[in-house]
Order: C-alpha cells, then structure tokens, then sequence
C-alpha cells in the first residue's frame, strides 16, 4: 500500500457504503434491502450508485413495510444468505420488532444451533437534524437486552467501515447504528478490506484524572471534551465502545481503574438506558477498589426528543455538558 | 431528602469538637450557606454554615457536647417533610464537655447506647480507591479529613495525611508535654475552674515546651519611627482609596520583616531534630488576642507581597479572625513571628517563640522620646523591638545583624522599596 492511499479520507457514509460495495463484489450472498435504497440511493445517499453497479436482485427497493424488509431478511438470512436491512429511522423498528425480536433472535437458540442468521440491520440514529421525536430515535438499550442480537454504534469512518464488515461476515443478526449526524465525517480510511473485531473497545484519548466512556456521536463529543478540560491540566481518558454488545469489560475495568472515575455518556434517555449497566459493571469490577468518586452517568433527558431546535440541543448532551459534568468529577475531592 | 448536619472536620487531626452555640433554633428557616452553629477546635472557634437550605430540626447535640466529627448533629428539612427515622436518637458526645456531677447517670447513659463509633472505620464516608489506599499504608481513616461532599475522604487526602504523618517524628518531640510537678494549691476560695480545652491547652502545651526547651536569645533595640510616620502619612490616602483600608504601623512593619528576613534565613527557619529547616517563603505570623485567647493569623509568602497587598490581606485576616471565621490554614503553618502589644501602652516585653519558628518579634509603644542627635536633644518617636531567638539555630550576632537589618529599614525606609 503507498502512503498516499494510507492518508485516503472518506466520509462516514462513504466507508459504509463501500464496506457494503466491497462485501457484495467478494460475497455473492451479501445483498443490501430498504426503502428507497435503489433508485434514490437511500434517504442519507448511503447506497448512492449500489443499484447501478449491482442490480435490482442485490439492491432491493421495497414497500413501505418494515415488518417485511424485516421478515425478507430474516428469511433469506436462514436461507443461507447474508442480508443488509436498512431502516430509513431507527425510530421505524417498532414495526419490525416482532420479526427482529421474537423470530431473529430466538431462532438460532430455539434451533439447538442448526440454523444461523447473519444479517445486519443498519440504523440511522440519534437526533440533531431537527427531525422531530420519530425520527430521531436511539433504540440501542431494547437490543442489548435482547439476547441473540449483537449491537454496534461506530464513532469513526474507519470503524464504520472496519465494523461493518465484521457485522456482515458474523453469524448473528448485528444491529448496526449510524448516526445521522456522523455520516458527513471524514476519516483516513483504507481502500481495501478489513476487519474490526466486534466487541473490542478503543482507547481513543490516555488520560490519568477521569474516565469517560461513550460510544458513537457522544465519543466524538468526549474527545473534543478532553481536548477542552485539557487547556485547564484535567487528563481526561476517553473509551470509544464501538460495539455495545458483546462490550469489552476489560478495556473499561483497566481504564477506570488506572483513573479513579468514571463518567459514562450517551445520547439515549438516562432512564433504563445503556449507561446503568456500564456503571454496574464497574461497580462490580476489581475497579471498584480503585474508584475515587461515584461513577456518574450524563445521558439524554427522559422525553421524546422535541422538534424546537433549541430544546432538541438541550434533550442530549452537548460538547459544554460533557465538559463541566467531567470538570465536576474531575476535581471532586482534588 | 432530609440534610444531614454533621460535626465537621475542619482539620487534618481533628477528631471531637466542642459545640459552642447554634445560631438558629429547631424550627427556624436556614439558609444554605448562614451562619448555622460554632465550634471550639483546639485552634479556634469557627462558625459552620448551613450545608442546604430548609427548615432546622431534630438537633442532639448541645452547647459544651464534645461530639466527634463527621456525628449527625441535626437535619435540614424541607417543607413538609419529616425527620428520618434514626434521627430520633439522642446527642452521640463522646464524653461530656465538663463532667457534670449533678447528673452522672443522665450524663453517661444515653450516650454509651448512641455513640458513633468513633474510631470505627467503617462508619467514615470515604471512597473505595481512599479505603484500599488507607488498608495499604496503614492509615488510620477516621483520623483522615475529608475534603469531599459531607466530608468524604479522597485518595488526596489518605495522600496527603499520610505524607504528614511521615514528618511527624521530628513534630513528636515537639509536642512532648513538660513533667507534672505537683505543686500545693493556695488554701483560698474558689471563684471558678476553666477546663483546659481548645486553643488554651494548645497555647499551654505548645509554649511550655518552648519555654522549657528552647533556648531564648534576647535583644533589645530602639527605633526612630519618624521616617515611618512620614511614609505612612504619604501613602495612607492613596492605599485608603485603592483599598479602603488604613495603613497601620503594623504593616508597614510587617512588610519591613518580611523583606528583611528573606536576607537572614537563619531567623526564618525550623529546628527539626537533627536539622535546620530554613523557610524560601516567609509565612509571618501576627500575633493576635482575642477575647479571651490568643491567636496567630498567617500573612502567607508575605516576602513577595507589596506594601498594599500587606494591608489587605491583614484586614481580611483581622475580619475573618474577629467573626470567628478563619480557616485552620489562615492560623498555622508561619515561620516567624510578631507581637505587638504597644496599643496597650507597653513600651517593652519579651515574647516566647512559637514553635516551630525560630524567632519572634515583640513591638513596643511608639512613644515621643528625648534622644540625643548630633550633641542636641531632640524629640523622636522611639519603639523598641525585642527579638527572641532559638539559640540552637541562630547566634547572637546573627540576630544582632538582623534588628540592625531592620532598624535601618524603618529609619530609612525608602530602602524598602
């Protein structure tokens, strides 16, 4: 590889549109379905020139019904095939959720494990594009606690593009969130294939005062969070999920245990959300000893996310949020 | 949720204090951060405030209790709401103020059943990394200080106790107490016992070991104060209008010492065991009665502040001294100081040093004096100052050189500048 593809940077949406362009050329059982995928190219442009290149067989438009596209997936999935679903809003998987929860994720076990169902669901998520309360959703915590399905929230081109691939080439159905407001982000990411373990954290930042554990936009946030408390002397350490499910418990352990505290930070509503587990988890960790203030949480408010853009901005934690709860927690009996 | 008001810890070795007065009554509305109550350490009085803002009740504990800290002493409740069911139990004093013979049984009972376990670990708030860390180094936590909410101990704070507990050996020495000697009292009639507590049994136990220890050094001079009236006069109305504050003699001489001494490290120093500590920075201590005991604000690194900054933060001392509302830092750690007892009319005294300084000044009354100038008798405005040194740092020439330092300064002071 020359250096000059090394420094290649593509935008979020590209390196998930050419994660599935890569996979379909290599494997003839990956095909991408939704609504408005073909023709229009996806509501966001994620499968801009799909169709073209792969036919209507591979790059299916359907109804508007995502208990079909869902049920299609699940099928075909059993059938052999490698299946991408895509949902228009994550918000929209109210109606798919019978085929995703109650068929998709039970089959395998209900199976004695003679039948596997690799797909992925690819969700476009969270709020800030002024969509309103149905389509603005982060849905991750109804997954995570459904056994069977794995989840996925990439904060980076790179490991959309990494992550993606992994999803397509497992065995279990993967729900795959985007978020809306990544898609035009731009990372150096590689031209040809590769893979990203699912279920490995990054250490995105090192830092020795705080951790801050996030995932998808909100580790975007932290980062720039910890470039700010930086310019004050706090060290703060930032640990990018990237895969919820199955969550790598010793990357958080091993890094809340060399700071002391940990601030945890999503965008879904605090209230039941991710966030409680990943504070259990510590909390029963051999980093308890080494905790030097409560593990915190800043999460989205317990509401609908509302249309007003101001009142959107203040629903989800913001750049200045993270900054003065991490500040908060940081000095707390400094 | 009902506020917890606890006995605070407001020094690294505290363990009990004595509660003096609540400034409110059961059932008054509070305020968060008013006046809520004050202590008697063994430093000084201080004022707590209140930790939330609400209604005042289920208070146990009474003026004279001496009560551990970090005991639930009371509750601040909000509206509508009502005592947490536990806060029904009486006053947790460790022992009683003074005994109380006319009611040893009322005295001792309760108390025994309700004690907090002083001494119990587990009953101190503090963070697991603060625990695991205290287990480690052998650190005793309810010795521990806590700077977090409601008195939570820290990692910073097992840190930082057990750093100065290290340097507690060469302190050990200086605490030990002088030999009771049993001396007959005067047959004669009582007019009242003052139990030996709080600030009085520090000052008796810090000077008996200085005055029986230390070996004192005395030397006496007189000052011609009229350039210092003059400079005063100058520069009065200007600092008054930046500061609103008066410019007294004690400044001015308080900024003299600080810059003269940063050039006589030998009488800013320590005498630690088996060696000399000399102090970079100058924290000058100002000697300082108050009612009915004696007090020491600290000026800290006055060596870099400037005539103006000396007046300010002296006032700030001063206020928050007579409102009973400095902070342990603001009365410890100097490393020199002054007295001053002129404003009484005394011309000249000695004054013992307050360890582990090395050195103390003691200013007389400025006081117009015939003197003979160039053959003439003439009037000047005289002081002496008498300076005590610990003979195991210093030498008599060396504090010599520093009152001549001095003198010269505040004949001249100018120089100052």
């Amino acid at each position: 590889m020359s250096t000059e593809e090394n420094k290649r940077e593509i935008t979020y949406l590209e390196a998930v549109r050419e994660a599935m362009s890569q996979e379909m050329r290599r494997d003839p059982e990956v095909f991408l379905i939704g609504e408005d995928v073909g023709v229009y190219g996806g509501a966001f442009g994620v499968s801009k020139g799909m169709l073209e290149e792969f036919g209507e067989w591979r790059v299916i438009d359907t109804p508007i019904s995502e208990a079909a596209i869902a049920g299609a997936t699940t099928g075909s999935a059993m059938m052999g095939m490698r299946p991408i679903m895509e949902l228009m809003f994550m918000d929209f998987v109210t109606i798919a959720m019978d085929q995703l929860v109650n068929q998709a994720a039970k089959m395998r076990f209900m199976f004695g494990g003679k039948v596997s169902l690799p797909f992925v669901v690819r969700a476009p998520a969270g709020s800030g594009t002024g969509a309103a309360a149905q389509h603005c959703g982060s849905q991750e915590a109804w997954f995570i606690s459904t056994p069977g399905i794995k989840v996925v929230a990439p904060s980076t081109a790179y490991d959309a593009k990494g992550l993606l691939v992994s999803s397509i080439r497992d065995n279990n159905p993967v729900m795959f969130m985007e978020h809306k407001l990544l898609y035009r982000t731009k990372d150096i990411v590689p031209e040809e294939l590769y893979e990203i373990p699912l279920g490995k954290a990054k250490v995105t930042r090192e830092g020795k005062d705080l951790t801050i554990i996030a995932y998808s936009i909100m580790a975007v946030r932290a980062l720039e969070a910890a470039e700010q408390l930086a310019q004050e002397g706090i060290d703060v350490e930032v640990v990018d999920l990237r895969t919820l499910k199955p969550l790598d418990v010793d990357t958080i352990v091993e890094s809340v245990s060399k700071t002391g505290r940990a601030l945890v930070v999503h965008e879904a509503p605090i209230t039941g959300g991710f966030g409680g587990e990943i504070v259990a988890r510590i909390a029963a960790s051999e980093a308890f000893d080494r905790l030097d203030a409560p593990i915190m949480r800043l999460a989205g408010k317990d509401t609908p996310i509302p249309y007003n853009r101001i009142l959107e901005r203040a629903t989800v934690p913001q750049v200045e949020d993270i900054v003065a709860k991490a500040r908060e927690l940081a000095t707390e009996g400094k | 949720m009902a506020t917890e008001i606890i006995m605070p810890k407001v020094d690294m070795v505290m363990e009990t204090g004595t509660l003096m007065e609540w400034k409110k009554n059961e059932g008054d509305t509070v305020t968060k951060g008013e006046p809520l109550f004050v202590i008697m350490t063994d430093k000084a009085a201080i004022e707590a405030e209140a930790p939330e803002s609400g209604i005042l009740a289920g208070i146990t504990a009474k003026p004279d209790d001496v009560i551990p800290v970090t005991t639930v002493i009371g509750y601040i409740l909000a509206p509508g709401e009502s005592l947490p069911e536990k806060a029904a139990a009486p006053a947790a004093a460790v022992a009683p103020a003074e005994a109380k013979p006319e009611t040893p049984a009322a005295a001792a009972a309760p108390k025994a059943a309700t004690a907090a376990p002083a001494g119990d670990a587990s009953q101190v708030r503090a963070t697991p990394l603060a625990r695991s860390l205290a287990r480690e180094m052998n650190v005793d936590l309810t010795q521990v200080a806590g700077r977090g909410p409601r008195g939570r101990v820290h990692k910073a704070d097992v840190l930082e106790f057990a750093a100065s507990h290290k340097a507690a050996p060469a302190m050990a020495s200086v605490s030990a107490p002088a030999t009771n000697v049993a001396v007959p009292l005067p047959d004669a009639r009582i007019r009242q016992r003052i139990s030996l507590k709080g600030p009085r049994s520090i000052i008796a136990q810090r000077l008996s070991y200085s005055w029986s220890s230390v070996p004192h050094i005395y030397e006496t001079l007189s000052v011609d104060m009229s350039e210092v009236v003059r400079l005063r006069e100058r520069v009065s109305p200007a600092i008054a209008n930046a500061t609103g504050q008066k410019v007294s003699y004690t400044a001015i001489l308080a900024h003299a010492v600080a810059r003269i001494l940063s050039n006589h490290p030998g009488l800013n120093s320590s005498f630690n065991g088996d060696e000399i500590i000399q102090w970079e920075d100058v924290h000058l201590g100002l000697a300082t009665s108050l009612e009915d005991y004696l007090i020491v604000p600290v000026i800290r690194e006055a060596q870099n502040k400037n005539l103006q900054s000396v007046v300010v933060e002296m006032a700030r001392l001063l206020e928050a001294a007579r409102a009973k509302r400095l902070q342990p830092n603001e009365m410890s750690g100097s490393t020199f100081t002054i007295t001053n007892l002129g404003m009484f009319g005394i011309e000249q005294f000695t004054a013992i040093i307050n360890p582990p300084e090395s050195a103390i000044l003691a200013v007389g009354k400025m006081m117009d004096t015939p003197v003979v100038v160039d053959g003439q008798v003439v009037v000047r405005p005289m002081m002496t100052l008498t300076l005590a040194v610990d003979h195991r740092v210093s030498d008599g020439a060396a504090a010599a050189k520093f009152l001549v330092d001095l003198k010269n300064a505040l004949e001249n002071p100018y120089l100052l500048l």
